[in-house]
């Protein structure tokens, strides 16, 4: 087990090599197979062996440089055009080679190939030349081969492979013993056949552009021709380098005109593949186009939740899948429509062809994809053909962003040509309405869910405040029991109630409830509380308190927003309150046993700023004797409600206060608290509690008169 | 939750808007919408019929407060009809009465504006 990791790791080592050590090879075969031509540079003046041994070297130089080259290949074969350019010019500088070069060559040295020192440095460079080229050659093939090919067709390039190597060797084999030459011509015959069978694998041509097949088509038959003509210059014997290739390495010249055969068979198939892949070529584009656009939509609706964007995005694609001239989204009801994500036209013009659209055609009548002829419509609306906006536009394609069978929008794709949407740009603007539909229906949702969190924000501020603004503490006094308690409701109720220590040893007390809810109730209450603040210290008559507070509210009161509140002043000295009361619930007078109803007539603050305000408002004056309990409470409490929606109402408050009336007041209050809560049965309170209980104790009054 | 609707309706030459079920601060915007269609229709004669109206917050009586002036400045006005003593009671607390007219039966305010004009 441990050993055929090892030798796994090592096989691995062996051939993946890293690209210097790649180089490092080719770069170590090439001297050696350079210093060993300079040294014996007559293949034919030694015996097989050293042709043998020579061959080798070649093939071992051929292959480590193509080792290293086909990385290079492996890396830019997404785009198969360049490596074919680049290959079309290393052939180009083959064919000067041969055409140009052999008889420059041929003048200097005559046709005699002895010739010497000079002859055998030229003869080594150009078979480097030539070994370089050709192993680019077989990458850049080889690389084609395998080029979206779904099965591993390695089988079939290796065997051909085979052949060419056996083929090589052949031909070194009969350059030594020409006997030998009809067996070479069986192997470069089986060789071609592969080459033929071979090259019919060109599936990548079909994952080409349009504009990339024409210009496939004109490289392919450059090619061809390119390497037809280099297979008759290398096999013509009477050109110097023909000739020196041949007399440095039979193989080598043999490769030659197996790989000019492949490229010229090679690009000839190309070039009629991809002759009848074009009239295809553009629906393919289009299918292409079509997939990945829907591809990225997917992937921007799982990232993106802002519509505009998406909207965009969607638009975009129409126009280049559909071959639009411009598009746009309208979304909203009819006739209020809004535009939105509009290309490639002036959004007034848009906006004039929705318009036609929507008085000529009615919108509501398309309820799928849709095309529409502008001049039809011009036609058949004459009343308002004057209206009818002077645009280019000819051709529509209007589509309806349908969720859950509910129209919220159109996609619209506009050509300036009369060429109708054909099925399938109707059924891709179909699909893309479908895609923005689901955009509008996400954002709505995540503005609803943002618009959740911020009023759940709100109502913690509102809360906030409120506490910050309610008394900490109640006032301690000797002959005074004071007690408060305050439940907020879960959206805040505008509650309020204060106690002011005034001059003179009197306590001024409010309570109040503001109208509505939340954030503003929660202003107001805290506007209430400075102007009582200020108010109660300044003016003694609580019935005056009121009047001035009511002049100082009507500036930021809402015509619907009204303060409800009572506000009393309690003489701790002689036990006597005053009281007024603007709008509020009255003031419970607990006296043996018995509940009177303290109402002072008044009405809410904020209802009229009028005299009618001032004139309906009264103030009493109430002497408190022993025990007398005074009860101040807003209407969350009587209103409190229980699941089959009955009011908790004044008669079992009225017999919960009498029943504790003669205990401490902080128990009157829990008392009251516990029997809301049995009754609502886990009900959420709607409103605010406030409660707030006096109790007077004569006995510590030193002025007191019992 | 209990629903909420309003209907209004004509009665000699008075707009009736009869109310039902619990008013309060999320059900009277329906309330608001109605009033601002009486307005733009130039309806300025309102008669409010309580009688199947089960509860009104705070917001339900500010609903009548931002619209009586606009009323009253076009000759009209909105009064009150068919009220339970509970909801009268919670008019009455606030101060209403001195404000607006409450009558015990609807055909009764009708006639009310109809005499003054």
């Amino acid at each position: 087990m441990h050993n055929i990791l090892m030798k796994n790791i090592l096989v691995k080592k062996l051939f993946h090599w890293s690209s210097t050590r790649k180089l490092q090879n080719a770069m170590t075969f090439s001297v050696i197979l350079f210093l060993f031509r300079l040294v014996f540079p007559d293949n034919l003046s030694y015996s097989p062996f050293f042709v043998a041994l020579s061959e080798a070297l070649v093939i071992l130089t051929f292959y480590s440089i193509t080792l290293y080259i086909i990385d290079f290949i492996e890396e830019k074969k997404h785009s198969p055009l360049s490596v074919i350019l680049n290959a079309g010019i290393l052939n180009a500088l083959i064919f000067f080679v041969l055409s140009v070069i052999s008889p420059v060559f041929n003048e200097l040295f005559g046709s005699n190939s002895n010739g010497g020192f000079i002859y055998s440095i030229a003869a080594i460079f150009l078979a480097f030349l030539f070994i370089v080229a050709l192993s680019y050659n077989f990458s850049v093939f080889r690389s084609l081969f395998f080029l979206k090919q779904k099965r591993n067709p390695s089988f079939y390039f290796n065997t051909m492979t085979g052949f060419f190597l056996a083929c090589s060797l052949a031909s070194t084999v009969s350059f030594l013993h020409v006997e030998f030459g009809d067996f070479k011509t069986a192997l470069l015959v089986v060789s071609i056949l592969l080459i033929t069978i071979n090259s019919i694998r060109t599936s990548w041509i079909a994952f080409l552009t349009k504009k990339e097949k024409k210009y496939l088509l004109i490289i392919s038959v450059v090619l061809s021709i390119l390497f037809g003509v280099n297979i008759g210059l290398s096999n013509s014997g009477n050109l110097f380098v023909t000739q020196a290739l041949t007399e440095f390495s039979p193989a080598l010249h043999e490769f030659l005109v197996l790989m000019m055969s492949y490229g010229c068979i090679y690009f000839s198939v190309v070039f009629f593949t991809t002759l009848f892949h074009m009239p295809t070529a553009e629906a393919f584009d289009r299918k292409a186009q079509e997939v990945s656009s829907l591809m990225d939509l997917s992937r921007l609706m799982t990232q993106v939740f802002d519509f505009k964007e998406l909207a965009e995005t969607v638009t975009d694609i129409t126009m280049k899948v559909c071959n639009s001239d411009s598009a746009w989204l309208i979304s909203g009801e009819d006739g209020d429509f809004n535009l939105s994500a509009v290309k490639n036209i002036g959004y007034l013009e848009a906006d004039k062809i929705t318009d036609t659209l929507t008085k000529s055609y009615g919108l509501r009548k398309i309820t799928g994809v849709k095309t529409i002829s502008l001049e039809q419509l011009k036609a058949g609306n004459s009343t308002s053909a004057g209206e009818m906006p002077g645009t280019d536009f000819r051709m529509l394609a209007v589509s309806p962003l349908k969720v859950h069978d509910e129209i919220n929008g159109y996609l619209i794709a506009a050509r300036k040509s009369e060429d109708a949407f054909d099925d399938d740009d109707q059924k891709s603007i179909a699909a893309f309405a479908d895609y923005a539909a689901v955009a509008i229906e996400n954002a709505k949702l995540l503005a609803e869910s943002l618009e959740k969190e911020r009023m759940e924000k709100e109502l913690d501020v509102a809360r906030e405040i409120q506490y910050k603004i309610l008394p900490d503490k109640t006032p301690q006094i000797e002959n005074l029991q004071v007690s408060a308690l305050f439940v907020p409701a879960f959206e805040v109720g505008g509650d309020y109630y204060d106690f002011f220590r005034l001059e003179g040893d009197r306590l001024g007390f409010v309570i109040a409830d503001v109208s509505g809810k939340g954030i503003p109730a929660a202003f107001i209450m805290a506007e209430v509380k400075g102007i009582f603040e200020s108010l109660a210290r300044l003016i003694q008559s609580p019935r005056e308190v009121l009047i001035k507070a009511n002049e100082a509210l009507r500036s930021s009161l809402d015509r619907k927003n009204f303060v409800t509140v009572i506000y009393g002043v309690l003489d701790l000295k002689s036990g006597t309150a005053f009281i007024s009361r603007a709008g509020h619930s009255p003031v419970l007078l607990v006296r043996d046993q018995t509940i009177a109803e303290l109402k002072p007539c008044g009405m809410g603050l904020g209802l009229d700023f009028s005299s009618n305000f001032s004139n309906s408002l009264e103030e009493i004056q109430i002497k408190l004797k022993e025990n007398d309990i005074l009860l101040l409470y807003t209407d969350g409490i009587p209103e409190s409600k229980n699941a089959e929606l009955e009011d908790f109402g004044y008669e079992r408050f009225n017999k919960v206060i009498l029943e504790n009336a003669e205990g401490p007041i902080d128990i009157i209050s829990k008392r009251i608290m516990k029997e809301v809560a049995i009754f609502s049965q886990g009900k959420p309170q709607h409103d605010d509690i406030t409660l707030v209980i006096f109790k007077w104790k004569n006995k510590f009054n030193k002025s007191g008169e019992v | 939750m209990v629903d909420f609707n309003v209907e209004t309706r004509e009665n000699s030459h008075v707009n009736v808007v009869n109310l039902h079920g619990y008013l309060d601060a999320h059900t009277a915007p329906e309330l608001e919408d109605v009033f601002t269609k009486l307005i733009d229709d130039r309806k300025f004669k309102v008669v409010v019929n309580f009688e199947n109206l089960a509860y009104i917050s705070s917001a339900g009586l500010g609903v009548f407060m931002a619209y009586v002036e606009t009323m009253r400045e076009n000759n009209g006005d909105i009064k009150f009809s068919n009220m339970s003593p509970k909801i009268y009671n919670i008019f009455d607390l606030l101060g209403f009465p001195l404000l607006y007219e409450f009558y015990k039966d609807e055909k009764e305010a009708v006639q009310k504006f109809n005499e003054k004009s």
